[in-house]
């Protein structure tokens, strides 16, 4: 749901939208090239512009020799062989993964989401982690009501597993994955007592979307879902709990169950342009451009509900690469968080702190707010979570928290500004820097407020990497760069 | 004065609502751009308090004598003997007990089977649905209060008032604060000091952003960012003047809360609140759970009432709760219960008419899905707090809401005359409402030459009660309304540049 509003500010009328709560909005702007799009034809150029936009869209923060690598390829290249390519699996945090009696659940936690940090970290050229991301966001469970972090990591590697597969089969997987049983009560689901949550959510926010079944839908379906339970960190089937009776589904009879439940979901179109929607969302833009959608849609339903043909389809699409949405999107606090440090190539990120800053700007992994997950766009913003996102930025830049412990890392930036060749020229320095920080373009004001900052006071041909104050400059600079608005947008 | 002149100072025309009604008293001021305040409501304020996840309703506010309610609850019921008899049919949840002595005084105000036609069971939509104030199936995309605020005040917004229009305790920002035409009314932070720390240092930016897709995201953000710098100061100046009289539960509700009654307390301009405490969709172990709510809320909001009381703000305030629905009436296997539909609020302050709406919820008498058919539309309650805690002019209802409701009379001291004049005061006529005749008192400070004259609600003068010079003291008047028809009527007493305005109710 979205509103749009105008706004007398510094004597300039704007327009914005404001998203509400609510997942995966239905909304189109009018006027813009976006919604005439529905344009899958494959981008002319494969450009600076073009690759800075892909990589901030796909991954979490991206380099100079990001770029540099990217653009050594060709876009087919880099889409095909390295985003939706598979990967091996990273080796699990701990032991205490397989062990359901293992009670530490604090440590286990903390463990848990600093491996998924390092994961995203250090992935390389692959969409998966963000894709893992995306489905914690979209079939939603939270640690505390799951209450072991063992199942958290299971449900997590599910999402890896899957992170470009067959969503249909996901959303089997999920329907018995032991977090979900429990997270949406599913375990307490059985024949004569059946308990409505998951069929509800399954159709509300993981598959069809609200309006697109009946309650009589979700009260038959509840039925078929019913005999599952979880052992431990083993989900299992009780045929005794089990409505062995006849269910009808969206006009659909039979004596079914959980694999028949969401087979006959995905039937339904509004399966295929559900998912699209949030994949849209995702990587393109909140505002939702209703016929690129079910254009998708069509290519997902035509692919048996494989998610790679429409992936990579969309990343190499004049649609995506138009103009008109970089930088359009608000980053979400890990992406700023986990994107500063592979900015920066940190290789000793501060987990704790991360973990700190995760839970001042509202997204700790694994603890989404409701089933409906995080709400993202504007919402991440507020004038208690922006600000808090600027001590971030700070504390990176100043190598040391706010209350003045040092951080695991301290940057070099003489040596980070000394990679670029024009390390000696301030004004191309920034320039150049930019394009690694700012999806947007730098305006002449903003260009001048960044060089003023680097400068100090000096003068322009006074500029040079070895003076004794280069670095205390270049903290002030990238300080002021990150606090700048279009930091938060990628 | 002509109609229209008539009509633009009572705000119909210029939308200023409630806030003309007195402004000639501080003329000179109120044409500086300094003046831009939010006092307007005349230091009325309502605090929200949204109870997330779907309260239970039954378990709340118990038909202790209804045999199909503790058939229904087997195991979740709570016994009769156990419950706060509040009247000879209902008793309140056991764990409610901080607010009996509240009851007791009249100051709670308990309205029966709240909800709307055709209720959605989903937590996202019908939470929008109460935010929003729309009916079920309608989608409209601000909040109640954001439309509240930007229609009675049109010319202000977070940008050119001293204080923040409205204040989110709390670190994400609800839609309830939202307004399509001038965007976000509110801000929202967790503590006063914190949010002075965060922002320490941090300066604003005025490069405009284009009008494209991310040029809109872009503007977004550098309006946030300005808004954060704009107040934080002032509100950890009124934080500071003030000390919270009693002692809090040390919960996050009554840190909220405690908030709340510092800034009201310290001369923040604000008019709403809003705090919110999670945890309500009990659909399995119910029981120990939402006993232990329901004790952190009575807790909270008893220290918050105490609180006021003590800091003489009490006449101010009013809190009301709400949630997006009750529950199932039959318990379900999980020792818990599913989304349901209508269910009790509380609205709570030393100016309400305390006692008990409406009556039990007829279990005999329930929907398809055996859940419990609503009597009050919940925007019978926002209309009430608009119109007679904030002074909104009952014809800016339909911009608000999506149309007229009738209000209930759940505030004692209606807000239209808090601001008088220094030199004359007109009191609320009575009886209000009034047929045919009703009585106005007023009273002259200093001797005064001035005019006291009603108006219908469409701005025709209907009859002159006063144009003379007097002496200071105190008069009353009356005046016959038999000759017109049932409607408002505004009273209006005005001297050289200086006016007050009573609204009346003719009821035949």
């Amino acid at each position: 749901m979205v509103a749009k509003y105008q706004l007398l500010f510094a004597g300039i009328l704007f327009k914005a939208n404001f998203k509400l709560p609510q997942k995966y909005p239905i909304q189109n702007y009018k006027g813009s090239q976006v919604k005439s799009g529905n344009n899958f034809n494959k981008i002319a150029e494969w450009d600076e512009g073009a690759a800075r936009h892909l990589l901030a869209r796909t991954l979490f923060g991206y380099n100079k020799q990001d770029v540099e690598f990217a653009l050594s390829i060709t876009l087919d290249e880099f889409v095909d062989n390295y985003l939706l390519a598979d990967q091996p699996e990273p080796t699990p945090p701990g032991l205490w993964v397989n062990d359901p009696l293992d009670e530490n659940t604090t440590e286990n936690t903390r463990e848990l989401i600093y491996w998924w940090y390092n994961n995203m970290l250090t992935q390389g050229y692959s969409l998966r982690e963000r894709m893992v991301l995306f489905w914690h966001n979209h079939f939603v469970s939270e640690v505390t009501k799951v209450s072991l972090p063992q199942r958290m990591y299971w449900q997590n590697k599910l999402f890896r597993d899957f992170a470009m597969g067959n969503v249909r089969e996901l959303a089997k997987a999920v329907t018995i994955d032991p977090a979900m049983l429990i997270y949406l009560d599913g375990t307490r689901n059985r024949v004569g007592a059946p308990n409505e949550n998951y069929a509800r959510e399954l159709m509300e926010l993981f598959t069809l979307g609200i309006g697109n079944y009946t309650e009589e839908d979700i009260r038959e379906a509840a039925r078929a879902l019913t005999g599952w339970r979880v052992d431990g960190l083993t989900p299992y089937f009780t045929e005794s709990r089990f409505d062995n009776g006849f269910k009808t589904i969206f006009g659909q009879t039979g004596n079914f169950n959980y694999i028949d439940v969401v087979n006959i979901i995905f039937q339904q179109t509004a399966a295929a342009t559900y998912i699209c929607r949030g994949l849209y969302h995702e990587f393109m833009h909140v505002a939702h451009d209703e016929e690129s959608i079910a254009a998708m849609s069509q290519i997902l339903s035509e692919n048996n509900f494989e998610l790679k043909p429409v992936l990579s389809t969309l990343l190499k699409s004049v649609m995506f690469h138009t103009d008109e949405i970089r930088g359009a999107k608000i980053k979400g606090p890990v992406e700023l968080m986990v994107g500063a440090m592979r900015q920066f190539s940190v290789a000793t990120p501060d987990y704790p702190y991360m973990r700190t800053v995760a839970a001042q700007t509202k997204q700790e992994l694994f603890s989404p707010p409701n089933v409906s997950g995080w709400d993202g766009d504007k919402v991440w913003i507020n004038t208690t979570t922006l600000p808090a996102r600027h001590i971030f930025t700070d504390a990176v830049v100043n190598g040391r928290r706010p209350g003045g412990d040092d951080l695991t890392f301290q940057l070099n930036l003489v040596e980070y500004a000394r990679t670029f060749s024009s390390s000696e020229d301030a004004v191309q320095l920034i320039d150049d820097i930019a394009k690694i920080f700012l999806q947007y373009p730098l305006s002449e004001n903003r260009r001048e407020y960044l060089l003023n900052t680097l400068l100090d006071g000096a003068e322009v041909y006074d500029w040079s990497t070895n003076d004794p104050q280069a670095e205390n400059r270049l903290k002030l600079f990238f300080k002021a760069l990150m606090r700048l608005s279009e930091y938060q947008l990628s | 004065m002509d109609r229209r002149a008539f009509l633009r100072n009572l705000g119909v025309i210029t939308g200023a609502g409630a806030v003309s009604m007195v402004i000639g008293d501080v003329s000179l001021r109120a044409f500086s751009k300094s003046f831009l305040n939010v006092s307007s409501v005349n230091g009325k304020v309502i605090v929200i308090l949204q109870l997330s996840g779907g309260n239970d309703g039954l378990n709340t506010i118990i038909p202790i004598e209804d045999s199909l309610y503790y058939n229904a609850r087997p195991s979740l019921r709570i016994p009769k003997a156990d419950a706060i008899e509040l009247s000879n049919l209902t008793g309140m949840h056991p764990s409610l007990l901080p607010l009996k002595s509240l009851f007791d005084d009249g100051k709670l105000a308990i309205v029966q089977n709240v909800g709307y036609d055709s209720p959605d069971r989903s937590h996202f939509r019908s939470t929008d649905i109460w935010l929003s104030g729309s009916d079920s199936n309608v989608i409209i995309e601000d909040g109640w209060v954001g439309r509240y605020l930007a229609n009675v005040f049109p010319e202000h917004n977070n940008f050119n008032t001293e204080h923040p229009m409205a204040i989110q305790i709390g670190s994400t920002q609800s839609a309830l604060l939202e307004c399509t035409c001038q965007g976000t009314m509110g801000i929202s932070f967790e503590s006063p000091n914190q949010f002075y720390q965060l922002i320490n240092g941090s300066t604003a930016d005025n490069d405009p952003p284009p009008n494209t897709i991310a040029g809109n995201q872009l503007k977004y953000i550098k309006e946030v960012a300005a808004l954060s710098i704009r107040f934080a100061e002032i509100i950890k100046e009124k934080a500071d003047s003030v000390q919270n009289l009693v002692t809090y539960p040390d919960t996050r509700l009554g840190r909220q809360l405690a908030i709340v009654a510092e800034l009201i307390a310290g001369g923040l301009e604000t008019p709403v609140y809003l705090t919110s405490i999670g945890g309500f969709d009990t659909h399995a172990n119910q029981a120990g759970g939402h006993s232990n709510l329901l004790s952190g809320v009575a807790q909270a909001v008893a220290a918050f009432q105490a609180d006021l009381e003590l800091l003489r703000v009490a006449d101010r305030v009013v809190l009301m709760t709400f949630s997006e629905f009750g529950r199932r009436v039959n318990q379900n296997s999980s020792g818990g219960t599913d989304h349901g539909t209508a269910a009790p609020l509380f609205v709570i302050g030393k100016n309400v008419n305390g006692g008990i709406y409406g009556r039990n919820p007829d279990l005999s008498d329930l929907d398809n899905s055996g859940d419990i058919k609503f009597k009050y539309d919940f925007r019978q309650i926002y209309a009430t707090l608009l119109t007679d805690q904030l002074g909104m002019p009952d014809d800016r209802m339909p911009d608000v809401l999506p149309r007229s409701f009738e209000t209930l009379p759940l505030i004692s001291a209606r807000n239209f005359n808090q601001n008088a004049p220094s030199s004359f005061h007109l009191e609320q006529n009575y009886p209000n409402p009034f047929n045919p005749i009703t009585t106005i008192n007023y009273s002259l400070r200093v001797p005064l030459t001035f005019i006291l004259e009603v108006y219908s609600a469409t701005g025709d003068r209907v009859a002159t009660l006063v144009n003379r010079y007097q002496e200071a003291g105190s008069y009353s008047v009356q005046f016959d309304g038999s000759k017109y028809p049932s409607g408002v009527y505004f009273a209006t007493l005005e001297s050289g540049k200086v006016r007050q305005t009573i609204k009346m109710v003719l009821l035949k």
